[in-house]
């Protein structure tokens, strides 16, 4: 732990750490551009330089590139090193276009504050500048060549950080080219964080362009809500429209980048379709008339049929604080027919996930430093993209990272890859579980055994399964695996994969409570009456969709609270809007038990782009702000149960009631979260078992989730749809050649829900005997669930 | 055809056996080069097919080389030396005369498609300025009046 | 006329190529034959520690020196490479060596692997030096067949391979880290030191970097001993001979072997010929494009490491360029920027920014355009680029301006001064 004075202040920091990151904790900011916290120092820019008098290093250096050493005495300001910063900017402002007042980039440059942090306000060159012609990298990000400065850091984002191969830097000397070989969308999913990275305006938002300036907009820390992981970021907003997303750092989760779902995800909040007042069947009525409404519909039932035949549903979107008041109001209804998630699959594994010891539990940070992580069953791109880029960050330490699915999975990074059937992932799971009995199924001996003494043997192993396709008996086996793995010194932890960003919150409040399976049963024996969705979509996502149109069609009643018009919100009685995550403030647990408050960015509105209908200023003048009428689910529960809409007193409340959200309270927004004080103990005794994998040898369909086109929300984001795919299913190449199918041909797929007409894929690394389709909202396969076991199918040329 | 079967099989095979494929990247550059005369997009893709690579890895290595030829040459390069021993000793004047000669600027082809002009730095032969290399033969003490009678050669080399 | 018994050009005749039967004739592979017979690893490296050798590829560091931090005796993979980039303006000597006597630089190549424990040695060659690769390919196979290279060389036990990789232009391919990057097949953009490529170089495995010059000594070392060697030299401090470029306004430029420590007046007088046309003498680069300048107060100085570095400059690759009394030192000066401007890898702004300013600036004075302004430009120039790059390229680029400014300031002024160039009529 060296020690050292900076600028005369004192500071010891641990043994690696460099110059400039010691006088950060200083808090004192040296100007720099090629360094980056994620990045690392690539000593490119030059303009870290600072003045080391006394120590083992002498004179002017870069801070980036000198570690930090006992008896150094550094100054960051003295007249040679400020006209020496003064001269790097002067040199790199030569080809730099004096465009400012119509950058992009205004207002967050960092080539703008370090002029002025410079001192070089005056040019002295006035020769020609170099120009380039710009790409188009795709719906994106916009590229605009001549503002480079050529920190690299974009392409060490894009290549070392993302493994992305499709852009890098062409040229040499004063004529670099930081692009792709020709124009076209950029490949990897990570491809936003160009836009975090790039310090001045070269790589910008092309979804964001010539909407605000930065400093007309409105934001706040806040979480992003389309996966399970929970990533910190930054909404920004304007004229009552979200326009951006950027990443926020939080190093315990996501670290400084995110991925593009999340990133261009927000398109929901501002969609001309969303819902924005409450209605009565298909009328408009006052807030106050829809509550009537329901108070007079909720008295009926329940003088006529008792509180039982009053069913409540939140979903994995809605907030910890919604969950709990609906818990609250349940309770105060004297109902028990209350379920936090509509698919009794995906619901039972967070309830197992959440019952996993909290030290065995694995966060993001834990993933990027592990020295092994096995994959079963998981597909970080399509069901939690930023694990994909935390497992690369593990690889490039020199991580093993090893993949068991019956899927093509793919990774940004070097692993190993065994495509096993659903059935024998189970098997080598309950084999995993009692490695020294080597109760391997047959085939799965090898891989079994080596994988087993390989967890045993790593420092920091790690086992991480998605409960779609693991289901709860899968979960849990993977938790008994991990334990029969652990060393006392190395423990085994688990990574789960949740369905959605408050699936953790849903199942720690549920305990025993039933799965949306019995409510279901209730409708249909005419025992519920009425059910209330608090940000729920069950026709959508309960796997039978039949089921669950006829049994909802049976009720009096049916209340829908979201943001979004989803399918069962065609159905509604009732309809209360509520805010997007980025109007409203609440808590949102991720996948690792991490409670993370999130604050309000703006206020619900229709955009004023929209209701002023393109002409500006606004031609309509009313009182109110037009489409102001969401509120926050937990707000109404609040207004419905007469109580104050106090968050805090309501997070106090929240704690108090169950000691596991200690410090719920405390919590900021700004900072890193803070893990739930204990797991719900949780057993699946209690439940029948939903399970039973079907052996035969006809066609099993597999349905998955997909980067983009299965999280509701984003995928009512507008400028995703382009990157979406269209209709297809997945064949091994024995089948498509049993079948005698051709790739990229129309095929027929035979399914429960009926025929499908689909785009053939074929891949040779996921398993054969089995046909795989994403979940794509808002195509044929709307209808498939991902998260049940494997459906019998047939398949024939369309 | 940008390089024969046989040419692609033999340097699959090498790179397949070197337990450092991308160090192979200027060699496959080189070849098809050599076989082209320089290297079009479509010799980049061939090379990333090659050496199992994205077209923009290969691209990122080829665009630094200033030998790597990454838009159309004439049949032959004239590479004139522009570095200080050259330049002492009359380059200036040499450059000005070729680029009469041969109706084109620095970095142009010739319409006849014969030569490219190409200024270049030392080519290692300062006890001979000023040297200039056509193609692959090397020319010193090159004094302006010879030039004429130097590309004639040049170009009935080609012919014959 | 001072001239000296030649061993690295022993066997040079100007045009013609000697091969294996010529070189053993004249005592090649003696040198290998005696290491791998009577001599340890060790004592070969404490050998060449002993009889001075520093490094010809411009730096001059310590051969020996450098040796003894690798490490010869880990088991593991190592490689060396032999940088025979050769791509900066006035050198050309290692060219004529491979021209010559390939297998020259061959037996060095393969003591050096002997000494510093090693199997796999690349030698990296400049796009434009076909000849010499082709020499070399041909060296190697005679060597193979003569059992010189290969498994088991001269029965000894010892083995060696050797690669010749040819690159494709760019002289920052020849700064060491950049090489090993060029070689890998990626960008060659420098590497930052440390780790130096004796800990992690080639494939992440410890490198021995040496010039081919260099090498080529080694064989001389090991059959005449260290002492010899070192008494071969002109002056106290030096050792050895010298490959000399003789190059720029002379009567008769060369490449010459001599005693290491040469006066300057007496290689261009004796060597060069003179001054070409009866001019006189203004100015010189003494050892390639990026040493300082040398005026005519310094003809009487000797050409070794330390008597250069004491007037301001430095012995470099050892390539003399002569410059006239004709000649516009500002214009030369421009000359030489745009080529290290040219050349900048692109990786750091000093360089890659700076020298393009640098080019602007003496542009602008030459043209006469020039204001007292640039002239304080062009010194804070040389002050913020001096140093502060992330490799050597950027400082030996600014070596013609740090003399431009010391001995050839006024010449500068009156280009501003007058609005033209003075020496232009
Ligand atoms: C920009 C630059 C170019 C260089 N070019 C060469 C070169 O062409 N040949 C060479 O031997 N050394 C060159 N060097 C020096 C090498 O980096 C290195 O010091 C040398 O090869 C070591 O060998 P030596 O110790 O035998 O001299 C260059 C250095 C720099 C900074
Ligand atoms: S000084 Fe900088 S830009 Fe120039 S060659 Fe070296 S690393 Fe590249
Ligand atoms: S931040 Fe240190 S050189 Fe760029």
């Amino acid at each position: 732990m060296p020690t050292l004075i900076i600028d005369n202040q004192t500071v010891t920091v641990p043994e690696g750490t460099n110059v400039l990151e010691a006088a950060k904790r200083l808090g004192i900011e040296i100007p720099h551009f090629c360094h980056h916290e994620a990045l690392g120092s690539v000593g490119a820019c030059r303009l870290c330089a600072v003045e080391f008098r006394e120590g083992p290093v002498k004179g002017i250096q870069m801070s980036c590139m000198v570690p930090a050493k006992d008896g150094m005495v550094v100054d960051t300001g003295s007249a040679e090193v400020l006209a020496y910063r003064a001269q790097v900017i002067e040199w790199l402002m030569t080809n730099h276009p004096h465009d400012c007042p119509v950058c992009d980039e205004g207002g967050e440059c960092q080539l703008q504050d370090m002029t002025v942090a410079g001192g070089h306000g005056i040019r002295r060159y006035t020769g020609p500048k170099r120009t380039y012609q710009n790409q188009n990298l795709g719906p994106f990000i916009a590229h605009e060549m001549n503002r480079c400065i050529q920190c690299y850091r974009c392409v060490r984002t894009y290549q070392d950080y993302c493994g992305g191969t499709d852009f890098g830097v062409l040229g040499s000397r004063q004529r670099l080219y930081f692009g792709r070989f020709s124009d076209g969308p950029l490949e990897s999913p990570f491809a936003g964080n160009l836009i975090d990275v790039c310090p001045t305006g070269v790589l910008t938002d092309k979804t964001y362009r010539f909407k605000s300036r930065i400093w007309d907009l409105q934001e706040a820390p806040s979480i992003c809500p389309h996966c399970s992981l929970g990533c910190a970021v930054t909404p920004g907003a304007r004229y009552r429209q979200l326009q951006r997303r950027r990443a926020r750092t939080n190093n315990r989760t996501n670290g400084h980048f995110i991925c593009d779902r999340g990133r261009f995800g927000y398109g929901y909040a501002n969609h001309p379709d969303r819902p924005r007042y409450p209605l009565l069947g298909h009328r408009r009525v006052t807030w106050q008339e829809a509550l009537a409404a329901l108070q007079n519909k909720l008295q009926e039932l329940g003088e006529l049929f008792g509180p039982g035949s009053i069913g409540l549903l939140t979903s994995s979107r809605a907030t910890l604080e919604t969950q709990f008041l609906t818990k609250r109001w349940a309770a105060a209804l004297g109902s028990d027919q209350l379920c936090f998630e509509a698919h009794p699959g995906r619901d039972l594994g967070a309830r197992v996930a959440a019952s996993q010891r909290l030290d065995r539990t694995a966060s993001l940070e834990d993933v990027r430093n592990c020295d092994l992580a096995v994959l079963i069953g998981a597909d970080p791109l399509s069901e939690a993209p930023m694990l994909a880029l935390a497992l690369r960050q593990a690889a490039r330490r020199g991580a093993r990272i090893v993949v068991v699915d019956p899927r093509p999975v793919e990774l940004p990074l070097a692993y190993e890859r065994h495509a096993v059937s659903v059935e024998k992932l189970g098997q080598l799971l309950r084999g995993l579980s009692r490695p020294q009995q080597s109760e391997f199924p047959s085939s799965m001996e090898e891989l079994g055994g080596s994988l087993a003494s390989a967890l045993l043997a790593a420092k920091s192993p790690l086992l991480i399964g998605g409960t779609d396709l693991l289901g709860p008996q899968g979960t849990e086996a993977m938790q008994q695996a991990a334990e029969a793995c652990s060393q006392p010194e190395t423990p085994c932890r688990t990574m789960f994969l949740l369905a959605g960003p408050n699936s953790f919150g849903g199942a720690l409040l549920s305990a025993e409570g039933p799965c949306f399976s019995s409510l279901l049963e209730g409708m249909e024996q005419g025992r519920i009456k009425a059910l209330l969705c608090f940000e729920a979509d069950p026709l959508a996502d309960y796997p039978d969709r039949k089921r669950s149109r006829a049994a909802l069609a049976r009720l009096d009643m049916l209340a829908v609270f979201d943001c979004a018009a989803t399918a069962t919100l065609q159905e509604a009685d009732l309809f209360f809007p509520t805010t997007a995550v980025e109007e409203s403030t609440g808590t949102l647990i991720n996948n690792e038990g991490r409670m993370q408050a999130f604050e309000q960015v703006f206020s619900a509105g229709t955009p004023l782009a929209e209701s002023a209908g393109g002409s500006h200023p606004p031609r309509f003048f009313s009182r109110d702000i037009p489409g102001s009428e969401p509120q926050s689910a937990w707000g109404i529960l609040g207004a419905l149960m007469g109580r104050s809409a106090d968050l805090l007193t309501l997070r106090s409340e929240i704690e108090k009631n169950d000691h596991r959200f200690a410090g719920l309270s405390q919590l900021e927004a700004r900072g890193e979260g803070r893990r739930i004080a204990a797991p719900r103990q949780y057993s699946l005794s209690h439940q029948p078992n939903i399970s039973g994998i079907m052996g035969s040898d006809q066609l099993q369909l597999l349905v998955t989730e997909t980067l983009y086109g299965s999280e509701l929300l984003s995928n009512l984001s507008s400028c995703l749809h382009e990157s979406t795919p269209s209709a297809f299913v997945m064949l091994h190449p024995q089948d498509a050649a049993r079948f005698k199918l051709e790739e990229g041909k129309k095929v027929l797929l035979g399914t429960p829900v009926g025929d499908l007409t689909l785009t053939l894929r074929i891949a040779g690394d996921m398993v054969p005997g089995m046909a795989i389709v994403p979940r794509l909202r808002g195509t044929v396969l709307e209808p498939l669930v991902p998260g049940t076991e494997p459906l019998p199918c047939r398949i024939e040329k369309a | 055809m940008l390089l024969s079967e046989k040419q692609i099989t033999q340097l699959k095979r090498r790179v397949r056996e070197t337990p450092h494929p991308r160090e192979m990247i200027l060699d496959v550059l080189h070849a098809i080069q050599d076989a082209n005369g320089w290297v079009s997009d479509e010799g980049v893709e061939l090379a990333a097919i090659i050496l199992g690579l994205s077209p923009l890895q290969v691209e990122e290595v080829a665009t630094f080389y200033d030998k790597i030829y990454r838009r159309p040459v004439g049949r032959k390069v004239i590479h004139i030396c522009d570095s200080i021993c050259c330049w002492s000793r009359g380059s200036e004047a040499l450059m000005q005369r070729l680029q009469q000669l041969l109706g084109i600027a620095a970095g142009e082809t010739t319409i006849d498609g014969m030569f490219t002009l190409l200024p270049t730095c030392c080519l290692g032969a300062c006890a001979d300025a000023p040297a200039l290399r056509i193609g692959k033969t090397l020319y010193g003490k090159v004094a302006i009046e010879q030039l004429e009678a130097i590309l004639d050669g040049e170009r009935t080399e080609v012919s014959s | 006329m001072r001239t000296c018994e030649p061993l690295l050009f022993k066997n040079r005749r100007i045009g013609e190529t000697v091969f294996l039967e010529g070189y053993r004739r004249t005592g090649g592979y003696q040198g290998l034959e005696k290491a791998l017979r009577d001599m340890t690893p060790a004592s070969v490296r404490e050998e060449v520690k002993a009889s001075g050798l520093r490094g010809r590829g411009g730096a001059g560091f310590s051969t020996g020196l450098k040796w003894s931090f690798f490490p010869s005796d880990d088991p593991g993979e190592k490689y060396l490479v032999c940088n025979g980039d050769e791509m900066e303006p006035g050198t050309f000597k290692d060219r004529q060596l491979l021209l010559a006597d390939p297998h020259h630089l061959l037996e060095g190549v393969l003591i050096a692997c002997y000494a510093l424990g090693i199997g796999t040695a690349y030698i990296f060659l400049r796009d434009a030096y076909r000849q010499c690769a082709a020499n070399l390919e041909h060296a190697m196979d005679e060597a193979r067949e003569a059992g010189l290279l290969g498994d088991n060389i001269l029965g000894s036990g010892f083995s060696c391979e050797v690669h010749v990789h040819r690159s494709a232009g760019r002289y920052i391919c020849g700064e060491e880290t950049a090489l090993l990057n060029s070689l890998e097949g990626l960008r060659p953009n420098p590497r930052s030191k440390p780790p130096f490529p004796a800990v992690k170089g080639l494939f992440g495995k410890p490198t021995a970097l040496n010039n081919i010059e260099t090498l080529a000594n080694v064989p001389h070392i090991i059959t005449g001993g260290a002492a010899w060697y070192k008494s071969l030299a002109l002056t106290e401090k030096g050792s050895g001979t010298k490959l000399y470029g003789l190059a720029g306004h002379l009567e008769t430029p060369c490449c010459v072997e001599l005693p290491l420590g040469m006066p300057l007046g007496e290689l261009i007088r004796d060597f060069g010929g003179g001054v070409w046309q009866q001019r006189s003498f203004k100015a010189c680069l003494p050892g390639g494009a990026s040493t300082p300048y040398l005026t005519a107060e310094h003809l009487d100085v000797a050409l070794d490491y330390e008597t250069l570095e004491q007037v301001g400059t430095r012995l470099g690759t050892g390539g003399v360029v002569v410059f006239d009394d004709r000649t516009c030192m500002v214009a030369a000066t421009l000359n030489l920027l745009r080529f290290f401007a040219r050349e900048s890898c692109g990786w750091c702004t000093p360089c890659r920014d700076g020298l393009p300013l640098v080019c602007w600036l003496l542009e602008r004075i030459e043209l006469g355009q020039g204001t007292r302004e640039d002239m304080t430009m062009l010194q804070e120039q040389l002050r913020y680029i001096n140093g502060r790059s992330f490799c050597a390229l950027a400082l030996g680029a600014m070596g013609p301006v740090d003399g431009l400014l010391r001995h050839f300031a006024e010449e500068v002024e009156d280009h501003i001064r007058l609005g033209r160039c003075p020496l232009q009529a």
